[in-house]
């Protein structure tokens, strides 16, 4: 402490320069903590999308079942939608560091080979149902966020409902992803949100589960 | 890249921080001296000037209490009665043929402003301080003469007092009570570094010859006692407080009064920074600390609050829509799905700050204790910190509003 009390002002700037920046590196520490148990859980996703590729390229050379394929693909499809909520709840929270947004990107491009495979496996194997719901992330409209809200709300209920008869791929389409952007090219979605069930049927307009359930 | 709600949400957190920890720098060192006054050897006249209108129910004790002080050098009780239109000016006239002390005058015409009658109760002082009391105060039998002491530093322009809420029954009440004490303890420690803002009305006492050289109350400025305060740091006096001079006063009852109150208090603030905006980061403490505090002070709480409201109004019309939506589609409004609750640096320099400033209230109502009060409820302290300072940052809007328009009157 100096003499002059008047120094105060300027002892009580440099203090809380250095507390803020403690709890900067601390909050930075923390989010990146964060990041790194994602990034743990995309490499072990990364690996059981790798294995259930391969088991669709044997399945006709190998006497494999199409429910075990369906399996792995509804398992799949299940343990990364809980990643992505909880990543997105992490990213929600994360406040000054960027890799959650990159880890989002990634999971993004991963649940595109979901769907890519899930379309495969459906041709083989016919007794499931793929519903990929379509949404932008960093949207600003607030009519478009609502909607999403909702929508993300009747599809958990729809998941809840029919359970192992769907597979449920929500991906944010402005991931600025190329193969994303390709694949959903061609259904001539004009805007978003929107749920595509078994490529073929594109719903733009909030439904309710019933409604969704006449489409599987 | 850091989004822009987070950049505001950290300069504000480093904003908050950053007055929590000065208030702690200076009070660590100087605790000691907080209740400490000056004894004196000198014997100052003094005249105490009660600017009067429409106080008829409160007048009465206020001269008692004046007259009841143990300050042997108050020569004159001039109470100025501003042509009050109840009974006030024949309750001091009785207390005036009673009492020699005691000097009933009465303005020509009704000033509109408590700085009119004070100016005009001012020219019939001629002793070496002047002190002011507001009709509807009370100060304490020893408040005046615990004050006196600090006249002996030649540069001691003016001396405060310890000003707190007497009524204390309903809530608002309560909360203006706990509010009093953080003013009181804050501004103390603001006298540490000559950074003391205001001599409020309740009890001030002024040295004759500084209050000649600022003339007197600014007569346009609904604060008076800000600009004095300014005018006086600024013609090169300091001002000091003495907290163990107790003055008890009648805080507004009702939510109109105190609105009323607090709108005149800020528009008054908004003149006073008006009138001395040229000394911004020039004159002393008055450019350097008092100024830029109050102007960023302002500045902080308006946009703050424009950025809350954006936050809240976008919030809201996101659940609106949802909820709407939701019933159309048949499914839950609310899950506990949709909660989320992970946290993140921004709640922990929130949860700090609110920590440290339940600390900083707790350490002022503990340190002010008063033997004639019960303490303040946790209700009390709850509403203080939650409702009432949540609320002040829209007086703010509607000051500089009614500042603008030139709206605001007495």
């Amino acid at each position: 402490m100096l003499s002059n009390p008047k120094n105060a002002i300027w002892e009580a700037f440099l203090l809380t320069g250095v507390v803020f920046v403690i709890g900067l590196l601390l909050g930075i520490s923390y989010e990146n903590g964060k990041i790194d148990q994602i990034n743990e859980y995309y490499a072990d996703s990364e690996i059981s999308l790798t294995d259930i590729m391969a088991m669709n390229k044997i399945i006709d050379t190998k006497n494999l079942s199409c429910e075990v394929l369906i399996d792995s693909n509804l398992g799949f499809a299940d343990k990364i939608y809980e990643e992505v909520r909880l990543l997105e709840k992490y990213e929600d929270s994360g406040k000054i560091s960027d890799g959650m947004k990159l880890a989002h990107k990634k999971y993004d491009l991963l649940r595109t080979f979901l769907w890519v495979n899930s379309g495969e496996t459906l041709k083989r194997c016919r007794n499931f149902s793929v519903v990929v719901y379509l949404y932008e992330y960093e949207s600003d409209d607030l009519i478009q966020k609502a909607n999403q809200n909702v929508w993300s709300k009747v599809l958990y209920d729809l998941k809840q409902d029919v359970g192992r008869d769907i597979i449920l791929i929500p991906i944010a389409v402005d991931s600025n992803l190329t193969s994303l952007n390709s694949l959903v090219g061609r259904f001539d979605i004009e805007s978003f949100p929107a749920v595509i069930i078994n490529d073929k049927n594109v719903l733009t307009k909030l439904s309710s589960v019933e409604e969704i359930k006449k489409y599987l | 890249m850091v989004e822009v709600l987070t950049i505001i949400y950290l300069t504000y957190s480093f904003v908050a921080m950053y007055f929590l920890f000065l208030f702690l720098l200076i009070y660590i060192p100087h605790r000691k001296k907080i209740f400490l006054y000056p004894e004196t050897e000198k014997n100052y006249s003094l005249s105490i000037v009660v600017p009067c209108y429409n106080e008829a129910e409160s007048i009465g004790e206020t001269i008692q209490r004046l007259l009841d002080s143990n300050y042997k050098g108050l020569k004159k009780i001039i109470v100025v009665d501003d042509c009050s239109t109840d009974n006030s000016y024949e309750v001091i006239k009785k207390y005036a043929k009673k009492y020699s002390r005691v000097l009933a005058v009465q303005t020509p015409k009704n000033t509109g402003r408590a700085s009119g009658a004070k100016n005009y109760g001012f020219k019939f002082v001629k002793t070496n301080l002047i002190g002011f009391v507001d009709a509807d105060s009370y100060p304490d039998v020893n408040a005046i003469g615990r004050m006196i002491g600090f006249f002996d530093d030649e540069k001691v322009g003016a001396v405060t007092s310890q000003v707190l809420v007497k009524n204390r029954n309903n809530l608002i009440e309560k909360m203006q009570a706990i509010e009093y004490k953080i003013i009181v303890f804050t501004r103390k420690l603001l006298v540490f570094i000559d950074a003391i803002y205001v001599t409020p009305w309740p009890l001030a006492i002024y040295r004759k010859t500084a209050f000649d050289k600022v003339k007197g109350f600014d007569e346009s400025n609904l604060t008076e006692d800000i600009e004095i305060t300014w005018h006086l740091v600024y013609a090169g006096y300091t001002v000091r407080m003495c907290v163990p001079a107790l003055v008890y006063t009648i805080a507004p009852s009702k939510f109109k009064d105190w609105f009323k109150q607090r709108i005149r208090w800020n528009v008054g603030g908004l003149q006073t920074i008006k009138k001395y905006n040229r000394t911004f980061l020039k004159k002393g403490m008055l450019g350097n600390f008092i100024l830029p505090f109050f102007v960023f002070s302002w500045g902080l709480g308006i946009f703050g609050l424009f950025v809350l409201s954006y936050r809240i109004a976008r919030k809201f019309i996101v659940q609106y829509l949802s909820t709407k939506y939701a019933i159309g589609a048949q499914t839950a409004i609310l899950t506990l799905r949709d909660l989320n609750l992970t946290p993140n640096v921004l709640v922990f320099f929130g949860l700090m700050i609110l920590i440290f400033s339940i600390w900083f209230t707790l350490l002022v109502l503990f340190r002010l204790k008063e033997k004639e009060f019960k303490q303040h409820s946790l209700w009390d302290m709850f509403s203080y910190m939650f409702i009432y300072l949540v609320a002040y940052p829209f007086l703010l809007v509607i000051s500089i509003y009614k500042f603008l328009r030139r709206k605001q009157t007495w």
